[in-house]
């Protein structure tokens, strides 16, 4: 793993099943909208020793219409929405906030989680992403400042401390200390 | 409560000694032992979207 730039990482991995799954639906994904991978996976990707039934991802607004494409084109691929059958139904569940999740025709794991983006943090993971470079393709992650502030100071379960202590290891020498500590404020504010 | 607090600490510990491990190793050599816990995880768990929608309480939800 080489921290490239604060912008880059190149990673020679060997690809796991979730980041096959995962890197199928960015290339759709990619094509209709901007994105950021957020929270489990990046810590995953990174080398976490564990594994996740689902990848959060931050999307960009998008109107019906550009959506009713990406739907289009994830059905062609053999992707389906498990929380609605109905375009107009799934894409009000996105827009009032809630996450819809895709899988495999015929499978519940593992699944994307998509979520419009709907705060300042969120429009920050899609501002200030770190492209992994990864041999077949590369993946945007929501930069590990953020990550690490917002499993710290927001989530705080035993997987979230995990998640975020590994990222701390792994990019030693890598980070903005005084970004997290102006993340952890924005998110006071936000969440509190 | 003591063993809680013990198992905790373990588990940080391991967190600590495999990142360590991460980057004192080549990327190949770490992800094909990560893969076995991803993989493994994956390929053993059969769900349902019903039953995947209900563990996480999102099988009621209302637009």
């Amino acid at each position: 793993m080489k921290f490239l730039s604060d912008m880059e990482i190149e990673l020679d991995r060997e690809l796991s099943d979730l980041d096959i799954f995962a890197l199928d639906f960015i290339r759709i994904l990619r094509k209709y909208t901007r994105y950021a991978v957020v929270s489990g996976y990046v810590a995953i990707l990174l080398g976490r020793s564990r594994s996740s039934e689902d990848v959060d991802v931050i999307i960009e607004k998008m109107d019906f219409g550009k959506f009713s494409g990406l739907l289009a084109e994830l059905k062609e691929k053999w992707f389906y929405c498990l929380n609605a059958e109905n375009e107009r139904e799934i894409f009000d569940y996105l827009k009032d906030k809630f996450g819809i999740r895709f899988a495999r025709l015929n499978t519940a794991i593992p699944n994307m989680e998509v979520k419009f983006a709907k705060n300042r943090i969120d429009e920050v993971s899609l501002d200030k992403t770190i492209r992994v470079k990864l041999r077949e393709d590369d993946i945007l992650i929501s930069n590990l400042e953020l990550n690490i502030a917002f499993k710290e100071k927001i989530l705080k379960s035993k997987k979230d401390l995990e998640d975020a202590r590994h990222l701390r290891n792994i990019s030693k020498g890598h980070l903005n200390l005084t970004a997290i500590k102006m993340y952890e404020k924005m998110l006071d504010e936000i969440y509190s | 409560m003591k063993f809680t607090a013990e198992n905790d600490k373990e588990r940080m510990k391991f967190v600590d000694f495999w990142s360590k491990y991460v980057m004192e190793h080549e990327d190949k050599e770490w992800s094909r032992q990560q893969n076995l816990v991803i993989n493994s995880c994956l390929r053993s768990t059969k769900m349902t979207k019903e039953q995947f929608l209900s563990m996480k309480n999102e099988d009621k939800r209302q637009n």
